[in-house]
């Protein structure tokens, strides 16, 4: 069985954000306009996140793109009432819509702040409502929302696999969530990390990987890799 | 009332309800025969070009069936059809190799905004007032064509104009052809931060009139004078994922990137090594580093070549460049000048880039000369090294951009006798918006008032087509034939194209088709030979060379989404035989004196935005802009020291002017800035531009001086100094960070 997880290379990254906006095409994800950004309802399931440090002129920006980290010992579904939020045998951190009561515990419980609430229906101005993939859900008031690692994917992909090869394994490659599929400098990389062949188990095990908050005891899927910084040989 | 009663009165009021039904659209249900068959729920793959940025990236459109509401012959209903729903990087293009940007991501939304012009449109009210009534096809072709015709009739062609942008298509081909037979003249292009001063400095230095394509990948360093080579500037998709591979694509090997820009951008961000330098001193610079590796003995001056023996003083190893001389007017740190020229001469391939701001002071020209007598000099340029051309396929580069410029023909007009008639009579306008990108100085919207008659063919209406008598809608990019030429991006010629990724949602038509079917009944001494675009491109992709399996270029392009040229690269041209004249620095001039305007102003390309042509786009209004984290709205970017001293604290709504125009908008603090420049995204501010973008923030071209740059005569875009004060008011500044808890309590 496949454990889906991924890779994300800092010393690639440049923060393009292709990928945010190809999570909000590939999922279906409404914008709520400038009064509810204001307050912090924006809907985003993946952020860049940026950090200042120093004064000028010695000063340096950092980008980190923070998405649901697909926890193992994910903080956010133990607290659900309605097992709303559960694991999934491959390592999903998944949301039921039509099980979620919007109680929100989750969100509160995630280390991450990557859980969005539908605070309204959301606002497909006609006829922007002709972009939205049908292979997602579009969620209503009231319920809880995150990033699925592309769910929809991950199961076209199976059928696929399951019909035309040989062994019906899922190649390595073969299947990206949609932000990986964008992303321009190739910081992202998704995939099967029980394969230790593949692509993100290699880079999971890089000498320069890490968690985000690992010391919490999570346990992510997610492995983030340390941006390196430059000797003056060019060669390490 | 009883059961009989009931049964009855519910009887006439069914009846009654279902026969206002009839009279009424919303509520019948009439599903048409569909227009387009797919299996039902699987999708289906077709190509498409983004057409957003000159780029030119290929893209791979996911289509799925869909039902969309119709009206036909005064009856609604439904009908299915193909429906685009996700865009895609096209794998195998060698532009974007299967990447899309963040903005070429958002591009399906152009199709889909709910404030596209459905239909022909004939300005009712005031000119400007924004009131249209719908027309038929028909009658705004026959419209067009009788303007033009009793134009031709009475001699008068050279009343007939048009604007567009820089096309990379052959529909500037078309425009050209179009123009010509008529009579006009040629098209004015509009791009206010365009690259026209790059290209220059390429031909004088290459003899190429393009901008380059950097081998990022294979390269041990990257020093970049400005640009935003990660973010907006030439081809980033494809620079994206050379800068990736640079980093970490290679074992054992990691190339060094550092960047010279007095503002830190996105791509700046991304650097090893950050240096803010005088803004117009980057040149000065850039010779301070060659100046240090020619006195090291690493290179000879003569290694540069004709580029080297542009700068005065080359020959004699620079001697004025000291880097001494380089920290006094740059106020770059000598020991980091001698480290740079050190770390440059001796990490190859190494790999000087320059654009944006740079190129955009009163010294642009010099500044550019310089960074390419660096390559020069220390071997980078030439096919196969770090700083290429991408050849043109033969027989379809696209035209080059007219002599004149949108200011002249603004002046033509406004400086035409009272009285007399109108120098332009009919003008055109192609997917540009001069109004809003050009700076108030050069008074565009007061040139348009005083056009005869102006069409645009516009998707939507914004400042420009605000002002037309006539819009003729075009099919968006997903709905029409497209084709492209990337200038740069690829190390072989080649050409794009792509048949429409689905039907057109609205009754619009391809303005190249509306030009051909206009000038069929104007009846040119000349006709146009073509009777659709689609001949035209065919016919133009024909003279290329077929790859191996292909009939025709045509069928590759059309199987593959793209043609490239199999046959061994040709060599570069010679530079021009032209005499060598040798240039001097000299110091960058600005608007304004820095007694009274204490900061330099500095409009940035904005990330999600790039000029404004965006800015109706509601995923990127809602795109943390990945430095600031702002949404929706405008800012200026105050160093932190700077806003202490002025008592200005986040979100405070701060006065920005130059002695050209004021704007308001939020302060937001920048570590990354240099205590004496403001900078702010361009992008927000129209007035006039769905209802995503109206009346959203403010313009910083409103407050742009009209500097030139002194040799081409470019708009000198980063010389206007300008001051800044906190007024009353709500700043309405909105950002990701802001609203994040942990954010608001380290604030308070």
């Amino acid at each position: 069985m496949a454990k889906w997880g991924m890779a994300v290379d800092l010393d690639r990254c440049t923060g393009c954000e292709a990928c945010v906006t190809a999570c909000h095409a590939e999922n279906n994800i409404p914008t709520v306009g400038p009064e509810e950004a204001d307050k912090g309802r924006t809907m985003h399931w993946l952020r860049i996140e940026r950090y200042w440090e120093g004064d000028f002129p010695d000063v340096q920006l950092k980008f980190r793109p923070v998405l649901c980290q697909h926890c193992d010992n994910a903080p956010c579904e133990p607290v659900c009432p309605t097992y709303a939020s559960y694991h999934t045998d491959e390592g999903l951190n998944a949301q039921v819509y039509n099980r979620c009561i919007g109680t929100r515990y989750c969100a509160n419980a995630c280390s991450y702040n990557v859980r969005v609430f539908n605070f309204f229906n959301p606002e497909w101005e006609k006829p922007l409502d002709l972009q939205l993939n049908p292979d997602v859900s579009v969620r209503e008031v009231g319920v809880m929302e995150k990033c699925t690692f592309c769910v929809q994917r991950i199961n076209d992909a199976k059928i696929d696999a399951k019909a035309n090869n040989e062994d019906g394994l899922i190649v390595d490659g073969a299947l990206q969530s949609a932000c990986a599929q964008s992303c321009t400098a190739k910081a992202l990389v998704f995939g099967d990390l029980e394969d230790p062949d593949s692509e993100v188990s290699r880079l999971s095990g890089s000498a320069r990987g890490s968690k985000l908050l690992g010391e919490l005891g999570t346990g992510p899927a997610v492995t983030y890799l340390q941006k390196e910084s430059w000797y003056e040989s060019g060669d390490r | 009332m009883d059961r009989r009663q009931f049964v009855k009165a519910s009887a006439v009021t069914g009846a009654s309800a279902s026969l206002a039904a009839c009279g009424n659209p919303e509520d019948q249900f009439i599903r048409f025969i569909s227009d387009e068959i797919l299996p039902a729920g699987l999708a289906v793959s077709r190509r498409s070009i983004c057409p957003l940025c000159p780029a030119g990236c290929g893209v791979e459109v996911r289509v799925m069936e869909g039902d969309i509401d119709v009206v036909r012959d005064g009856v609604a209903g439904v009908v299915k059809t193909g429906l685009a729903k996700k865009l895609e990087g096209l794998p195998a293009h060698p532009v974007n190799q299967g990447k899309l940007c963040v903005r070429g991501q958002a591009a399906i939304q152009v199709t889909y905004h709910p404030d596209r012009i459905r239909g022909p449109l004939q300005r009712t009210g005031e000119r400007g007032s924004g009131q249209f009534e719908p027309v038929s096809w028909d009658e705004a072709i026959g419209e067009l064509s009788s303007r033009l015709g009793a134009l031709a009739e009475s001699g008068g062609q050279n009343g007939l104009r048009m604007i567009t942008r820089p096309l990379r298509s052959q529909r500037g081909f078309l425009i050209r052809e179009f123009l010509e037979r008529f009579g006009a003249p040629p098209a004015v292009t509009f791009d206010i931060f365009g690259d026209e001063v790059l290209r220059d400095a390429n031909f004088q230095s290459f003899g190429v009139r393009q901008l380059p394509t950097f081998d990022i990948a294979s390269s041990r360093y990257l020093l970049s004078f400005g640009a935003d080579i990660l973010g907006t500037w030439n081809s980033p998709v494809s620079q994206n994922i050379g800068y990736g591979d640079m980093r970490q694509g290679r074992p054992g090997l990691r190339g060094k990137f550092v960047q010279v820009e007095p503002r830190m951008s996105q791509t700046g961000a991304n650097a090893d090594q950050w240096v803010p330098a005088r803004p117009g001193t980057e040149g000065f610079l850039a010779l301070g580093l060659a100046r240090a590796i020619m006195a090291a003995g690493t290179r000879a001056p003569a290694d540069a070549g004709r580029a080297g023996a542009l700068i005065e003083g080359w020959s004699d190893g620079l001697d004025a460049y000291t880097a001494e001389e380089v920290e006094t007017v740059t106020g770059v740190p000598s020991r980091t000048v001698e480290q740079l020229a050190r770390e440059f001469a001796e990490n190859l391939p190494a790999i000087a880039v320059i654009a944006g701001a740079p190129l955009a002071h009163t010294n642009g020209m010099f500044n550019a000369l310089a960074v390419n007598a660096l390559n020069a000099l220390v071997g980078s340029v030439g096919a196969g090294r770090g700083v290429g051309f991408t050849p043109q396929p033969e027989g379809l580069e696209p035209v080059q951009r007219g002599e004149r410029t949108i200011e002249q023909l603004a002046n033509e007009i406004l400086e035409s006798p009272a009285g007399a008639a109108p120098p332009v009579q009919v003008l055109l306008v192609n997917d540009t918006n001069p109004v809003f990108g050009a700076p108030p100085a050069m008074r565009v919207a007061d040139a348009l008032s005083g056009v005869g008659y102006i069409v645009s063919f516009g998707s939507f209406l914004d400042e420009t087509g605000n002002l037309a008598d006539l819009i003729l809608p075009d099919h968006s990019f997903l709905e029409s034939l497209v084709d492209h030429v990337p200038e740069s991006g690829g190390g072989r010629a080649m050409a794009s194209a792509a048949q429409r990724a689905m039907r057109p949602l609205h009754d619009t038509r391809d303005m190249a088709d509306v030009l051909l079917e206009v000038a069929r009944s104007l009846d040119f001494d000349e006709p146009l030979e073509w009777e659709t675009y689609e001949d035209l491109v065919q016919t133009r992709f024909d003279t290329l060379s077929p790859p191996e399996g292909f009939d025709s270029a045509w069928i590759a392009a059309q199987f593959g989404g793209f043609w490239v040229d199999q046959s061994p690269s040709s060599p570069q041209p010679d530079p021009p035989a032209a005499d060598i004249v040798p240039r001097a620095y000299s110091a960058p001039q600005f608007d304004g004196s820095a007694d009274e305007f204490r900061f330099h102003f500095l409009p940035y390309v904005s990330q999600s935005f790039l000029d404004g042509s965006l800015a109706h786009l509601p995923w990127l209004q809602e795109l943390p802009d990945v430095v600031t984290t702002a949404m929706w709205s405008s800012w200026v970017e105050i160093n932190p020291r700077t806003a202490e001293e002025l008592g200005v604290v986040e979100g405070d709504l701060v006065e920005v002017r130059s002695a050209h125009g004021v704007i308001q908008a939020p302060a937001l603090i920048f570590p990354g800035i240099a205590p004496d420049v403001l900078a702010m995204p361009l992008g927000q501010g129209h007035r006039n531009f769905t209802r995503y973008a109206s009346g959203r923030g403010a313009n910083p071209i409103e407050v742009l001086a009209p500097m030139r740059e002194s040799e081409t005569g470019e708009l000198a875009w980063a010389a206007t100094r300008v001051n800044i004060a906190r007024i009353e008011g709500e700043g309405g500044l909105i950002t990701l960070a802001g609203a994040l808890r942990e954010d608001e309590e380290l604030s308070r």
